[in-house]
């Protein structure tokens, strides 16, 4: 079997001791960027991000990669141990998981949540083994105008769908669209908006956008607001579950998964929808006690579940990353760049052209699996340590690693005062709600999906019909417009249902 | 600190609903911005119909429209579905503290080096931090713990990356250690 030797493949390449290494660092880097407040994957691989440089493309993209799902796996520990959710992505495992943990039951809910993290995390690249090729497969026919519209939906969606309102997520987008028209035009080569300044000519980079957005706004944030926020952190308990816990664990990881890894496949992410749709399951299902424990002492399925989906959904991003090259996150965006770093566009030809770093990047995702497991049960204690760590030394530390990573990328000094700048940009979309993913996804989509627009209207001769001649971009395109008028609904509904939830 | 007026709930929501107004009209002079800057950007558009000046002239637009659409929720009982809670007062000291900490590091990183830099940042922002808590802070001893951490996470930080990954900082020698 063709994807058989191709794994067998990557896992020797992933297997060699330097990778190896690589897979663990990024997994222990990213357990404690998970757990650690302040800072997410996003941050932590764009901080990162200029290793590029001197690394080579497999040994870094599994290190990035490390990072990426590690950081689902301690963003769990810190959502169950204090009153504040690490991420958006554990905002449902939160709610139960933090009342379990208060009613002595933290163990029962760490091993659950890592467990099923495995579970799920593992099937999910099962499907990313067996499906990944066959979708690249499938994009290699597809054309630039059905390129534009998968881009315009993931651009659609991660703007007007994930977050509160329609009009601050668009901004946002078009705020991110912006600081990617910066430079060089793809297609002629023309400069725009560089002010003749020659080092604006290659563009803005993602490391500042990203590490100001995320990690200097965040610094900021809470020296401004959080001063007096007081967190308490819930006691531990042993780890371990007992027969009753798996006996109601089990079934929740695998409906969590099952719901999970579709949403992470298509151009359309983010794991909010499919962790509350998973709770919502659990709640449903749950009869007589059980059901009674949500929303009291803590159900064991309301943590379950939702993080099985989580680790599917975030694992199954992969696919419409490597196959199309479309990104649907912050993190799954910053990967993509660190791939343009290397000169190697994700898409349908990755797995001829790349084919080797493709495959140990999806066979250091079993490995990896396997590391966080150790990582997150046995040692866990370990993890929960970092929590102590004060405020004042955290977030200045933060600092330090935002220099290195602004200041590694181009050697200029220019660029800490361009950070400071984007981060006081952060502070002030977050005071008003305004999302910061479409930011980092437009600046950068926009230039690719540009290029792709540009190549279909060519196709068209210059008329935009070609994007209601072709069934699939037609398709599409109905699609992004009901994604544009569908969340007004969907708000109406999920607030009622959350209503009834809690 | 200095005793802080009890900010009555009207009060507060036109001052909220001021700072979201200078938000929307942000939005505004940035799309404006953007156009200006569109119309010197060729339209040669060869086959495909759009050229180069296309998507700036659609994102100045959509900016537009989204500013004034913020502008209108400012002015009509503020942005919908906030998050934030308006209740919480602004440390504006700390920020000051740590935006200090920022710009001395952007200013000094390439006379002092990284590491003492990246130290002085350190302390700088540590301080912002730790008077934002409002907890008697330990006087000097603190000054010299942050300093002494700041300086134990800078220094290992600078010789994993250039020594390690050949990542260049600058250092306050050439020899790639301090």
């Amino acid at each position: 079997m063709d994807i058989w030797n191709q794994l067998l493949q990557g896992f020797a390449t992933a297997g060699t001791p330097v990778n190896l290494m690589w897979a663990f660092v990024g997994c222990a880097l990213g357990t404690a960027v998970g757990v650690l407040p302040g800072i997410g994957p996003a941050t932590a691989v764009a901080m990162l991000l200029p290793i590029t440089a001197k690394v080579d493309a497999t040994a870094s993209m599994i290190f990035f990669a490390g990072i990426y799902y590690g950081a689902m796996y301690g963003g769990s520990t810190t959502s169950i141990l204090l009153n504040t959710p690490g991420e958006t992505a554990s905002m449902v495992t939160a709610m139960e998981g933090n009342k379990m943990a208060k009613s002595g039951r933290a163990g029962a809910a760490l091993a659950t949540s890592a467990i099923g993290s495995f579970f799920a995390g593992t099937i999910a690249t099962v499907l990313v083994t067996l499906f990944a090729p066959v979708v690249a497969e499938f994009a290699v026919k597809l054309g630039p105008p059905e390129y534009f519209c998968l881009m315009l939906l993931a651009l659609t969606t991660v703007s007007a769908v994930l977050g509160q309102s329609t009009v601050r997520g668009l901004t946002a987008l078009f705020v991110g669209l912006a600081t990617g028209l910066v430079g060089m035009d793809q297609i002629t080569g023309f400069a725009r908006y560089t002010g003749n300044v020659p080092e604006l000519l290659d563009g803005i980079e993602i490391v500042l956008v990203a590490v100001g957005l995320f990690a200097v706004a965040e610094a900021l944030h809470a020296v401004l607001f959080e001063g007096r926020v007081v967190e308490h952190e819930n006691k531990m308990s042993r780890v371990s579950m007992t027969r009753e816990d798996w006996r109601r664990s089990i079934p929740a990881w695998l409906r969590g998964t099952a719901i999970g890894a579709p949403f992470g496949c298509i151009p359309a992410g983010g794991t909010e929808i499919p962790t509350f749709l998973s709770y919502a399951v659990e709640k449903k299902l749950a009869k007589g006690d059980n059901l009674a424990e949500f929303g009291t002492k803590g159900a064991i399925e309301g943590v379950a579940g939702p993080e099985a989906a989580n680790n599917a959904t975030v694992t199954a991003a992969l696919i419409p990353l490597l196959t199309l090259g479309i990104p649907v996150s912050n993190t799954t965006a910053i990967l993509l760049g660190a791939f343009q770093n290397y000169g190697i566009q994700p898409g349908p030809q990755l797995f001829t052209s790349s084919a080797e770093l493709v495959w140990a990047l999806i066979a250091s995702l079993y490995i990896g699996n396997v590391m966080l497991l150790v990582l997150n049960l046995p040692l866990v204690g370990l993890w929960v340590k970092l929590l102590k760590v004060p405020k004042p030394q955290l977030y200045a530390g933060i600092l330090i690693f935002a220099t290195v990573g602004a200041y590694g990328m181009r050697q200029s000094a220019f660029d800490l005062f361009l950070l400071y700048a984007i981060g006081v940009l952060g502070l002030v979309m977050r005071r008003f709600s305004f999302p910061t993913a479409p930011v980092v996804v437009g600046m950068i989509l926009g230039p690719l999906a540009e290029a792709q627009l540009r190549n279909a209207m060519s196709i068209g001769e210059g008329s935009a019909m070609v994007f209601l001649q072709r069934p699939m971009s037609l398709t599409l395109l109905v699609i992004v417009v009901l994604v544009l008028i569908g969340p007004r609904i969907a708000k109406q509904l999920s607030r009622r249902n959350i209503t009834n939830l809690t | 600190m200095t005793s802080v007026e009890p900010i009555t709930e009207g009060a507060l929501s036109a001052i909220s609903r001021r700072n979201q107004t200078i938000v929307g009209c942000g939005v505004v002079l940035l799309a404006i911005g953007i156009g200006a800057g569109a119309i010197g950007i060729s339209s040669d558009s060869g086959y495909a119909g759009v050229g180069p000046n296309f998507l700036p002239w659609l994102v100045s637009g959509a900016l537009l429209l989204c500013g004034c659409f913020l502008l209108y929720e400012a002015r009509s009982g503020g942005f919908r579905d906030m998050e934030e809670p308006l209740g919480e007062q602004a440390y504006w000291p700390g920020f000051i503290w740590m935006s200090t900490a920022l710009m001395v590091n952007a200013a000094l990183i390439t006379t002092i080096g990284f590491i003492f830099s990246c130290t002085v940042c350190f302390v700088l922002a540590a301080r912002g931090l730790r008077n934002a808590q409002h907890v008697a802070d330990g006087g000097v001893r603190s000054w010299i713990s942050d300093a002494v951490v700041g300086f134990l996470i800078s220094a290992p930080v600078y010789w994993m990356f250039t020594q390690f990954l050949a990542i260049s900082l600058p250092g306050l020698t050439q020899s790639g250690w301090i």
